[in-house]
């Protein structure tokens, strides 16, 4: 009797997680839900009340118009952005993690030096950094933008790797080093070759920063170079908006991001917390 | 082996010299880069916060001592946006910990399928924030939105104009913002539970306590520093809110939701005014500086 008094009890509380559970991922997904729904609506479906939940016919003409619409000039360049700011943090920064990783260059002060940049406000750097593009000509080009993302993608490359490097033992190095090896031989065949994992990941988390960033892009670029959240938000303000072309480019820009976020699950606290949490 | 024909004996040499002088030259580049776009702007902001330049005048800078300072302490749009950033930093943070933790120990539970919710739940963080700023202004729509569709069909009133509506404005962003970044609490707080040795609940056990007495004394201690970490990561973010605010309501109606970041945009990108958003930056980076420390603090902690 008592027994099945706490299996009932226990039923009812899988029931209740169960429940709880399906709540809170109906308002986690819902505006997602919104839209992709959005995407394939025609554009009488966007004004009508009540609302169209669900579209009787899908309407891809809508990826087709904001491509047209500088969606695909905005996917190139984001691109090219995010790609290359990546790229540049993660050959620079595997370099200085690996000497604050083995050699503690600079101390502890150089390398929190390092990661406090990443947490400063950007709208404090967007001035003197407009200013300084502004002086150069690099207004509206890809290397204002790669190099205006280096300031939050190498402190945080260099903090992520630095963490990778220290969880490879460095026995093995030294064992090379007695064998003769030099140092940069030690770093280029024994050491980077361990961490290309760590590298792909932390490549990969800058990409997603940078392809999502706003604010710089807002301000360093106008017409040559417009990356995929600009021109977003371009037509958000525009007379009329179009809801239909709007969301088709929003899944756009955010199905690769949810790709390879899910691909980074593993690492995703830590890339999150700047290696403060292992998850 | 030989480049640019240096003898043999040199050669070496530069090597040996490369060799010692390695972990520096590692480190050269990003120092260099970072001493230019970080200290070098650092210093910039902080002479021209000091300064009366108006870009469009074309005028050169003129000193002017503690004037910005002066007039941002005496300028009512500042401290409201002052004011509504910390609505959303208390307001956010506060609702985002405490849903957060909540969504955590229910995934800390054993349930199917567990993996895939958790993806499924990993979802918002990752979505650009003018993405979602856009997607919420369609559920936010007075007329077609189906926010006030809900509301009108459970006979709750008729909906607001929730972006264009004084009292709800800032209300709509704070939502927005809490709805992205919760799943980053959950997550990062989940992992806290699951570093918490089974063995610690056994004893608990072992020794008689109700489930209530287990989550107060035992999990919520030893989660207390994922707990601070989580939070001032969050503090540090959402005091910098731009995008959101400027997708949702660009800080309106009138400046009822403008954050200090979007009014620091607004003086230094659409006045022109580059001493007084210099002065605002400054200002800004000496908070976040005070919450970044307190950060490093935490985090050297940890490591030891």
């Amino acid at each position: 009797m008592k027994e099945r008094e706490i299996r009932s009890s226990k039923s009812w509380q899988a029931a209740l997680v169960y429940f709880t559970i399906g709540v809170l991922l109906l308002f986690n997904l819902f505006p997602v839900y919104w839209m992709f729904v959005g995407s394939v609506k025609q554009r009488g479906e966007f004004y009508t009340s009540p609302p169209v939940f669900v579209p009787k016919q899908l309407e891809w003409h809508n990826f087709s118009r904001a491509l047209e619409r500088g969606g695909a000039k905005g996917i190139k360049d984001s691109l090219v952005v995010a790609g290359s700011s990546a790229a540049l943090a993660i050959v620079l920064g595997s370099l200085a993690a690996y000497s604050i990783a083995r050699y503690r260059t600079g101390g502890d002060n150089l390398s929190f030096w390092i990661l406090s940049i990443r947490m400063a406000p950007p709208i404090a750097g967007i001035i003197p950094i407009f200013i300084l593009m502004r002086y150069a000509g690099l207004l509206d080009t890809y290397p204002a933008l790669v190099l205006a993302y280096c300031l939050f993608n190498l402190p945080f490359a260099v903090w992520l790797i630095k963490g990778f490097f220290e969880d490879i033992p460095a026995d093995i190095e030294g064992a090379a080093l007695v064998d003769g090896f030099n140092r940069l031989q030690v770093f280029w065949r024994i050491a980077l070759p361990l961490a290309v994992p760590a590298l792909i990941v932390t490549g990969l988390f800058c990409f997603i920063f940078s392809w999502n960033e706003f604010l710089f892009a807002l301000v360093l670029t106008r017409s040559r170079v417009t990356t995929l959240p600009v021109i977003i938000s371009g037509m958000v303000g525009g007379h009329e908006i179009m809801w239909g072309e709007i969301s088709a480019l929003s899944v756009l820009t955010s199905l690769p991001v949810v790709i390879l976020a899910l691909l980074l699950q593993r690492y995703l606290v830590r890339g999150l917390t700047l290696g403060a949490m292992r998850g | 082996m030989n480049p640019g024909g240096i003898a043999p004996a040199r050669a070496r040499d530069l090597s040996l010299w490369t060799d010692k002088k390695l972990p520096v030259l590692f480190i050269a580049p990003v120092v260099g880069i970072l001493l230019a776009l970080a200290i070098g702007p650092l210093l910039f902001i902080f002479i021209t916060s000091f300064t009366s330049w108006e870009l469009v005048s074309m005028a050169p800078p003129q000193f002017a001592w503690f004037g910005n300072y002066a007039n941002i302490l005496a300028d009512g749009r500042f401290w409201n946006a002052m004011k509504n950033t910390l609505i959303l930093l208390v307001g956010g943070v506060g609702l985002q910990l405490v849903l957060g933790l909540a969504t955590a120990l229910l995934l800390n539970r054993e349930f199917r399928l567990k993996k895939l919710v958790t993806s499924l739940f990993l979802i918002p963080i990752t979505i650009a924030p003018v993405v979602v700023g856009f997607q919420w202004r369609v559920i936010y729509h007075e007329s077609f939105g189906p926010l006030n569709y809900i509301i009108r069909a459970l006979h709750l009133g008729n909906g607001f104009a929730w972006l264009a509506d004084t009292r709800t404005a800032l209300f709509s962003i704070l939502a927005a913002e809490v709805w992205q970044w919760t799943p980053f609490v959950t997550v990062v707080l989940l992992a806290g539970l699951q570093s918490i040795s089974p063995r610690v609940y056994e004893a608990a056990n072992v020794d008689g306590a109700t489930p209530w007495q287990v989550f107060r004394r035992v999990t919520l201690p030893l989660l207390k520093p994922t707990v601070i970490i989580v939070a001032l990561f969050r503090v540090m973010d959402v005091f910098k809110i731009f995008d959101l605010v400027f997708l949702l309501t660009g800080g309106g109606p009138g400046s009822a939701s403008e954050s200090v970041s979007l009014y620091t945009y607004i003086n230094g990108f659409r006045y022109f005014s580059m001493g007084y958003a210099t002065a605002l930056a400054v200002i800004q980076l000496v908070i976040v500086t005070v919450i970044c420390m307190r950060l490093v603090k935490m985090m050297r902690v940890g490591r030891a």
